[in-house]
């Protein structure tokens, strides 16, 4: 093999965002061992600016011709630079909101994010995988990162009972995907790219046994890392014991990732199970939405909440998924975009509020309006667009969505994200009511005791520019949403398997098929025609 | 069937029956140590299997990293411990076992039937390269060379979250705070516990 | 080269002019060398547990063992004569399943690496292509059966000296490969044969230990560490542990350790030799004197000296450097365990990269030398 030839061949190019990010990595790990506890007061700074860094690369790789790079591991279409956009911005906000919490813990910034940073490496590099090795490398190194991040707290027991309910469910739900890839590569013959995969299965009509139980495997290994019920076990209990920075980043970044990962292998390998696999997600979108939504109205603690929610939340970028169409995965790629900013926001306030007051008990924030109103209108926007009121954000990235089902006639599932829509306004309104209504004598003991605000203390700033950032972006994005609009319709526009595949309007012809009747039901050869 | 054959048959019978008995022993034991060994066995033969298939780079690997490495890991973990609990007995706890070992057996059924029905498409035509190691190592460094590249990161993150839980931290306050006072929570979550429910 | 002699061929030649079939020659042929291998290295340890009682008098200025055949020299077989005989012990309360297994899994994978040590072009019983790998990967089998011996015998310095013992040998094992690593990558392959065939022609200054200086010292220190000999011993070190893991054993699961430790001592040996001196070679070129003499090359009765003196400078390398082991264990004191875990981890791991990183560069550099 001549390696001068194949060094070429590479493409290397395309992964200098990630590239930069390793660097960046390596940079604060060193000048964390060289200069100790010193150098925590630059490195975020610099972590942030290395994420940045890789934002403005990929936005400079928008759209260049020769995605595919290292003979076809990793493919850096608009669609993956997208995600791996979203999965930088996230960390890089995070980072924000972890300065002042690490440092109040007592705990070394450092290391927290070394760790950060190479979830995010696994993160963007998932979002582009697509060969089978590099998938379970890339998900692996998100994964094990995201373990470690939520055990970083070790002398909490709620922190190490996380950490390991989260290792130990991750770990088994990382060997059933294992499998289904391993499946995967014995039914094409030793293939391991995605492409070679769905030529080598061809149009599913043998093997269909072993080929539905690759699908099941793989889908149950995906769910559990976007946490869709009933895979979601895992959630609340690690929401609520992580570090909630951590929290942050696994319910925005690592779930992008999945995502991703979803998008890519579900059309790439599974094209000729596409009413199967729709099937599957139709129902985790519609257990999601229902059960994250009425569960989240029992909650107590804001963290639990939030994990409630963002169980439906996924559930709502399901619907994009399902509905196969072009509009489907641009709504849900949209989604995700202001999904990004809102969840964020809301996490950057109830951090805020937790370091001032030491509690995330729903009804210990009742009165904050009083104490401190700029702190109650950025957790009252984010919950609001969380919701999906207009004219915030997440009301346009639903109306989206909802309008992509409704189109490809997804009649059912648009009424029932309606409900729960308005359901899960319920809840945050519940929230927003108890910060800005109450009389100041039936403020909460903790609201009594609130400290006087003050910026100054190490790391009360970037929480500061995180709170402000994300604020503005879910007011804005909303509004200004026509680019953000563009922009996804090209990125889902340029992916080949996304559209004008034959199966995916055939089965848009028959959608009005009963679901339950798919299952299992093997595709004729004269079908596709 | 020529000697070659026949040994290679024998070898694989002993092998598998050598893994099953193994690894039902791993899942049954009572005795965590008992497990932790037979986990060792498990490993042992998996290689002899890879060693059947002519994998036997694969073989030593799994001897190196998994018996060398991961299990003497294990052990130390359960040698090192010495905490004793006595678990309260769970009431029909023998519910718990049928309804795993039924979920187990049902899926043994499903994947054996599965494998049974599946036209594998196996090549067996091609020959296994004359020096296995050296097409393994040109894999790696072309068309996987960045999932190689990758697992470094991986390590890199896994090695330093490992001296991060394992090491003894010295928090500042802890010995200079007041006699008589607690000092500050360090390395806890800054939100107070749930009460528990009554 | 010429290839020497092919033993298997004569063997199984004569076996089918006596009239059996091909198949059945193969089949006796096939445990020959095993049991061969087996035999010549119990009597390799007997020897060095002769040299070892000598050399330790003549250390201490004593005479050592004197009356039991000339200059002592049964008295190793003597000391195994009466640990077989004597009764075996199992303690109460030891689990004895773990407890019988725990010393074979110490000796098994040790006799098994002797699978590639070579003493001559063809004088090995299996020149796999793994080679040198397929050591390493046996010998991360034996801390299970230290941990396993020491746990199973129910005894706090059986336990404490197991899982010393098991620490001791995970940690010396990385910078050892690192060391083996860099040779195989001047040799291009793992093989042992081929690894002294790129040390062969240029005598005594072809061979690995000028190209690999600092490797060589990290592989016998890594070695030394491995055997758990002084100063390495800290598993067994009497004075804070009565005998580690050993502390219950008697009789013949006492004599399994006992013969393991001198097993691998001689096959640590053999590898330095394999690896860094040029295993079967002689310092001079066998051809270089046979050109000098006049002998042609096909000289039936150059080619028998060619493999016995083959055997003979392995044998002579390896035992100058049990030799060395067996000073230093009267020379050197005993490092401290947390001495001998920073050793390996701080200091030889380190250097075992560096020293692989610039073999690797020397090896883009200056490819006629270091085999690019």
């Amino acid at each position: 093999m001549d390696f001068t030839n194949l060094a070429s061949q590479l493409n290397a190019g395309v992964i200098l965002p990630e590239s930069t990010v390793v660097i960046t990595l390596l940079v604060v790990l060193v000048s964390d061992l060289l200069y100790g506890r010193a150098s925590a007061r630059w490195t975020p700074y610099f972590a942030i600016a290395g994420l940045l860094v890789a934002f403005g690369l990929l936005c400079l790789q928008w759209d260049q011709p020769n995605t595919l790079a290292f003979l076809g591991s990793f493919n850096a279409d608009n669609l993956s630079i997208v995600f791996r956009s979203i999965i930088a911005l996230s960390s890089a906000v995070t980072i924000l909101m972890s300065v002042r919490y690490v440092d109040q813990a007592g705990s070394a910034i450092g290391e927290f994010m070394s760790i950060l940073l190479s979830a995010t490496v696994g993160g963007m590099f998932l979002s582009g995988a697509e060969e089978l090795v590099m998938i379970f490398v890339s998900l692996e190194t998100l994964s094990i990162a995201s373990y470690l991040m939520t055990g970083y707290m070790k002398r909490d027991p709620r922190s190490n009972e996380a950490a390991l309910k989260y290792l130990l469910i991750g770990a088994s739900s990382s060997a059933i995907f294992l499998y289904g890839l391993s499946l995967l590569y014995g039914l094409s013959g030793g293939k391991t790219h995605l492409a070679d995969i769905a030529l080598a299965l061809g149009n599913g009509t043998e093997n269909t046994l072993a080929l539905v139980i690759a699908l099941v495997f793989v889908i149950a290994g995906v769910s559990f890392k976007i946490a869709a019920v009933p895979f979601h076990q895992w959630t609340p209990d690690v929401y609520e014991g992580s570090p909630t920075p951590v929290v942050a980043f696994l319910s925005v970044g690592s779930k992008a990732a999945g995502f991703a990962l979803a998008i890519r292998l579900l059309t790439d390998a599974f094209p000729a199970l596409i009413e199967q696999w729709h099937f599957i997600f139709t129902a985790l979108a519609i257990l999601s939405m229902i059960l994250g939504n009425v569960v989240a109205i029992a909650q107590t603690s804001m963290k639990r909440m939030l994990a409630y929610s963002s169980i439906a939340q996924a559930g709502f970028v399901m619907i994009g998924m399902v509905v196969g169409t072009e509009a489907g995965y641009a709504s849900m790629v949209f989604y995700l975009m202001i999904y990004l900013f809102m969840n964020l926001g809301a996490f950057a306030c109830i951090i805020l509020f937790a370091l001032r007051t030491g509690t995330d008990q729903i009804s210990d924030y009742a009165g904050l309006y009083h104490k401190d109103p700029f702190l109650t209108l950025a957790l009252s926007i984010c919950l609001l667009s969380l919701g999906g009121i207009p004219p915030l954000a997440g009301f346009f990235g639903k109306l989206y969505l909802f309008w992509a089902a409704w189109q490809a006639g997804a009649y059912g599932l648009v009424l029932l994200g309606l409900i729960t829509s308005v359901v899960s306004i319920y809840y945050y309104i519940r929230v927003v009511k108890m910060m800005v209504v109450k009389e100041p004598q039936e403020m909460s003991e903790v609201i009594k005791n609130y400290p006087v605000i003050s910026w100054q203390p190490f790391g009360m700033r970037p929480l500061q520019v995180g709170v402000f950032l994300t604020l503005i972006s879910t007011s804005l994005a909303g509004i200004l949403s026509n680019p953000l609009f563009t922009l996804v319709n090209h990125s889902v526009a340029d992916v080949p398997m996304l559209q004008g595949h034959p199966l995916v309007a055939r089965n848009a012809a028959e959608k009005a098929r009963s679901p339950l009747a798919v299952v299992g039901f093997p595709i004729n050869a004269q079908d596709k025609s | 069937m020529n000697l070659a054959e026949g040994v290679q048959f024998v070898s694989f019978i002993i092998l598998a029956v050598l893994v099953i008995g193994a690894a039902l022993g791993v899942v049954l034991f009572d005795k965590i140590v008992y497990s932790a060994f037979l986990l060792g066995g498990v490993f042992i033969s998996i290689a002899g299997i890879y060693l059947l298939q002519n994998a036997d780079f694969v073989a030593a690997a799994q001897i190196l990293v998994y018996v060398g490495a991961i299990n003497v890991l294990i052990l130390f973990a359960i040698m090192l411990v010495n905490k004793k609990e006595n678990y309260a007995p769970i009431p029909r706890r023998w519910i718990r076992k049928g309804s795993a070992a039924a979920v187990s057996i049902g899926l043994f059924v499903l994947l054996s039937i599965m494998l049974t029905r599946t036209h594998w498409s196996v090549d067996l035509s091609v020959a296994s390269p004359a020096l296995p190691i050296e097409t393994i190592g040109e894999h790696l460094f072309s068309d996987y060379l960045l999932p190689f590249e990758l697992a470094s990161v991986l390590l890199l993150m896994a090695l330093i979250g490992a001296v991060v839980l394992a090491r003894r931290e010295e928090i500042e306050g802890e010995t200079t705070a007041i006699v008589g006072e607690l000092p500050a929570p360090a390395l806890e979550l800054p939100e107070r516990p749930r009460e528990p429910v009554a | 080269m010429n290839p020497g002699i092919d033993l298997q061929q004569r063997f199984i030649e004569t076996l089918t002019d006596f009239g059996l079939s091909d198949g059945i020659s193969k089949l006796i042929w096939m445990p020959v060398p095993m049991l061969l291998m087996i035999f010549g290295a119990t009597v390799g340890v007997l020897v060095s547990v002769w040299l070892e009682r000598k050399i330790s008098a003549a250390a201490q200025q004593r005479i050592g063992p004197e009356f039991i055949g000339p200059l002592g020299i049964l008295a190793p077989v003597a000391d195994g004569m009466k640990l077989v005989f004597k009764e075996d012990v199992v303690p109460a309360n030891s689990d004895p399943w773990l407890f019988t297994l725990g010393p074979a899994l110490v000796v098994i994978p040790v006799f098994l690496s002797y699978l590639i040590v070579p003493f001559g072009e063809n004088l090995l019983v299996s020149n796999v292509g793994l080679g040198i790998f397929l050591w390493i990967a046996f010998s991360s089998i034996v801390p299970i059966g230290l941990l396993m011996s020491g746990y199973s015998s129910n005894n706090k310095y059986a336990l404490l000296g197991g899982l010393r013992a098991a620490a001791q040998s995970i940690s010396y094992e990385i910078p050892l490969a690192l060391a083996v690593l860099a040779i195989v990558m001047m040799s291009n392959s793992l093989s042992t044969v081929e690894i002294v065939e790129k040390q062969a022609g240029y005598g005594i200054l072809g061979w690995n230990v000028w190209r690999q200086p600092f490797g060589f010292i990290l592989f016998w220190i890594s070695a030394l560490a491995e055997c758990e000999r002084i100063p390495f011993d800290l598993p067994e070190a009497e004075e804070e542990l009565v005998a580690g893991y050993q502390t219950e054993y008697s009789g013949m699961k006492f004599a399994l350790f006992y013969l393991g430790s001198y097993v691998n001592l001689v096959l640590s040996a053999l590898l330095v030799a394999v690896l860094y001196f040029g295993g079967w070679e002689l310092p001079i070129p066998i051809e270089t004197l046979a050109d000098l003499l006049h002998i042609p090359q096909d000289n039936a009765i150059l080619q028998v000296v060619d493999a016995s003196l083959g055997i003979t400078m392995t044998l002579l390398k390896a035992y100058f450097f049990l030799f060395l082991a067996i000073l230093l264990r009267w020379t050197v004191p005993r490092v401290r365990i947390d001495q001998l875990l920073d050793l390996g981890w701080k200091f030889l791991l380190p250097v075992g990269l560096a020293n692989l990183l610039i073999t690797a560069g020397l090896k883009l550099t200056l490819p006629f030398a270091f085999g690019g």
